[in-house]
């Protein structure tokens, strides 16, 4: 290929990595023993002076990774050069870009900079080893270079126009946006939920870092016991869990928009960082629908797209963070044929399914009526009990969950209780069928059905299947391959 | 075979007999490794420590017996009966496993590399391994112990045949 001149990021880019010390946070585990041994303790210069100092090395790495980096976009490859001393080049051939991504965090918006992420994920290998970062360009320079390497590789037979003309054109359809309401099913979301939590135990790190003398005198909070105080505590704390997750998926989805555009789909969202992500229609294999279980009281529901060789998908495939179930039906119709209804799981898996869920409680109480009789731990067999009889609805709420259907040219499977998820895939997508059945699913006559697929997380199964449906549903849902699993 | 018909069809070929040797053979070597963790346990830990030691100076050495007689005696010819692969003009297809079961079915297009593994062991019992490999992390269909040409040729014509049907590789 023909040597290109190298782009530079933007010079702006090193008061924001000055600031963040991007690269200088490298040296902070160097910097440790060096402070520990001048002595923390110096008074008020010593700090200065190390404020200045750090500052000054995180200036001086931000210059030179900024100085020795430079990319180039040709008409077949990707080309980024970095290294402080030793230099590396990668090239990433163009056809290989599986997505590219422009996101702007807080910062680099106030300098009107944006940090472009090209995704060469390798089949189903995942890692930050397969993505070429670009920090630190111009609003204008990423939407060019997004574009480019976009259109590039959509038609690699025509040749490119003139660099830096292509303008974004305007959507071809809205699939979704996002309605502030949504944040208020928030809540019912365990990842959501994680995130005032994971707030909640930073600050508690920080307050261990500040030693004893800073830290306030958190003893005399102690309450005089009683239920009322402690009923309340709890009442607010929950409370303020909420509210963290309203605000937690405020800023990741603030203004989400789900567009099509030419060949691909492009979510926008995010309130500090806004986030731009291309999806490839054609590589789309399905979606999937997934409901917790306060999300299925509140008849609400995400969405993941599944696309063969993203990386980090479980980020960037979100068609839909948060909405209303029927919203999110109506999203992925667009994108999947309808199965059509799923059908039940014979009552041999209601049977499998009941007993699963209460083995353990029985176990418990078989070592409870042993330490009952053994030593009058009586207690260890009420929860046994408990457990035991908690394990039906548990059970019968596993199998309820269970489904799968096949229709023309899409198939659905549906199972899980806590998180219910329901994945509908094209017939194209399965590379691969496993079936498994253990000892005791044999006996009950029921078998796994798992469709491999190169998407997602690989397998999706339909579980407790009656055996003697396997080989239909198989070559239903699948290419006229799957006729090798019907007796001969 | 099971009184229970198979929710599909069994490929039809078996693994080559010298995977009971295999099997038998490492079973003997984890039943060694497991007794001489026993004979220690034994020797090392007496009676007098107190707590569950008492119980289980008699019930690991029965444990230990007992796996020795199932990975020994039991589950190599359980396996050999079980396993069986095939490739046909479309796919390859195997069953695995001795008390519950796998069976997987790749498609021939779909087959993104195929792999040809010799063990240590298996070199001794003159076996090998094939793995044929897709997009799918799931989807990697292994036929264990074939007589080492036989895998070899299996693993050059399913390379060949893959290359030449191809589709959208996913």
């Amino acid at each position: 290929m023909t040597e290109l001149p190298g782009r530079r990021t933007s010079p702006r880019i090193l008061l924001v990595h000055t600031v963040t010390f991007r690269q200088a946070r490298q040296f902070v585990p160097a910097l440790i023993p060096l402070v520990a041994v001048t002595g923390f303790g110096g008074g008020r210069t010593t700090i200065i002076l190390l404020a200045v100092g750090i500052t000054l090395l995180s200036l001086l790495t931000a210059t030179l990774t900024w100085w020795r980096f430079s990319y180039a976009d040709g008409s077949s490859a990707v080309v980024v050069t970095r290294g402080l001393l030793s230099r590396s080049v990668r090239t990433v051939p163009t056809d290989r870009i599986r997505g590219v991504e422009v996101e702007t965090p807080l910062l680099h918006r106030l300098f009107g900079l944006v940090r472009v992420r090209i995704d060469a994920a390798a089949g189903a290998v995942s890692g930050n080893d397969e993505e070429l970062v670009v920090d630190g360009v111009p609003r204008d320079e990423g939407d060019r270079l997004r574009t480019a390497v976009l259109s590039r590789r959509a038609a690699p037979a025509t040749e490119p126009g003139v660099d830096g003309v292509v303008a974004p054109e305007p959507p071809d359809e809205e699939f979704a946006r996002f309605d502030n309401r949504w944040l208020l099913y928030a809540p019912l979301v365990g990842s959501y939920l994680a995130i005032p939590a994971a707030a909640v135990g930073a600050g508690f790190r920080l307050l261990d870092e500040l030693g004893h003398n800073v830290r306030p005198e958190l003893k005399r909070l102690d309450l005089g016991g009683g239920w009322v105080p402690a009923v309340s505590i709890a009442g607010v704390l929950l409370l303020l869990l909420a509210v963290g997750a309203v605000i937690g998926a405020a800023l990741v989805n603030w203004g989400f928009t789900l567009d099509r555009r030419g060949g691909s789909l492009i979510a926008v969202r995010g309130l500090l960082t806004r986030r731009h992500t291309e999806l490839e229609i054609d590589r789309i294999r399905g979606g999937t629908v997934s409901e917790g279980l306060g999300m299925r009281w509140m008849r609400a529901a995400r969405i993941n797209a599944l696309v063969t060789g993203l990386g980090d998908a479980a980020r960037r495939g979100q068609l839909l963070p948060l909405g209303p179930r029927a919203s999110a039906w109506a999203l992925i119709r667009r994108l999947v044929d309808d199965p059509g209804p799923l059908v039940a799981h014979p009552p041999a898996a209601r049977r499998r399914s009941i007993v699963r869920a209460v083995a353990t409680g029985l176990l418990v109480s078989g070592v409870g009526i042993a330490a009952t009789v053994a030593a009058g731990w009586w207690w260890i067999l009420a929860a046994g009990i408990g457990l035991t009889v908690l394990g039906v609805p548990l059970g019968l709420g596993r199998y309820a969950s269970l489904g799968h259907a096949a229709g023309p040219r899409s198939f659905s499977v549906r199972s899980g209780w806590l998180v219910r998820e329901q994945v509908i895939l094209q017939r194209r997508a399965v590379v691969g069928w496993r079936v498994r059945q253990s000892f005791f699913q044999r006996r009950a006559g029921l078998a796994t059905v798992v469709a491999c697929v190169g998407a997602g997380t690989g397998g999706y199964a339909a579980v407790d299947l009656a055996a003697a449906d396997v080989a239909s549903f198989t070559a239903a849902a699948s290419e006229p391959w799957a006729a090798e699993f019907a007796h001969r | 075979m099971p009184a229970v018909a198979s929710p599909v069809r069994d490929p039809a070929w078996q693994v080559s007999r010298g995977a009971v040797g295999l099997w038998v053979t490492e079973g003997i070597i984890g039943a060694v490794v497991l007794a001489i963790g026993a004979a220690a346990f034994l020797l090392f830990v007496p009676a007098s420590v107190g707590g569950p030691v008492p119980f289980l100076r008699w019930a690991i050495p029965i444990l230990v017996a007992v796996d020795a007689v199932v990975t020994v005696g039991v589950r190599p010819r359980l396996r050999y009966r079980v396993h069986r692969w095939e490739v046909t003009d479309e796919a390859v297809y195997t069953l695995t496993g001795w008390l519950s079961r796998t069976w997987t079915l790749v498609p021939i297009s779909r087959i993104q590399t195929v792999d040809v593994t010799r063990g240590v062991m298996q070199q001794l019992f003159g076996l090998a391994s094939v793995a044929v490999l897709t997009a799918s992390s799931e989807g990697t269909v292994r036929v264990p112990h074939l007589e080492a040409d036989v895998a070899q040729r299996v693993a050059d014509d399913l390379a060949r045949r893959a290359a030449q049907v191809r589709d959208q590789a996913t």
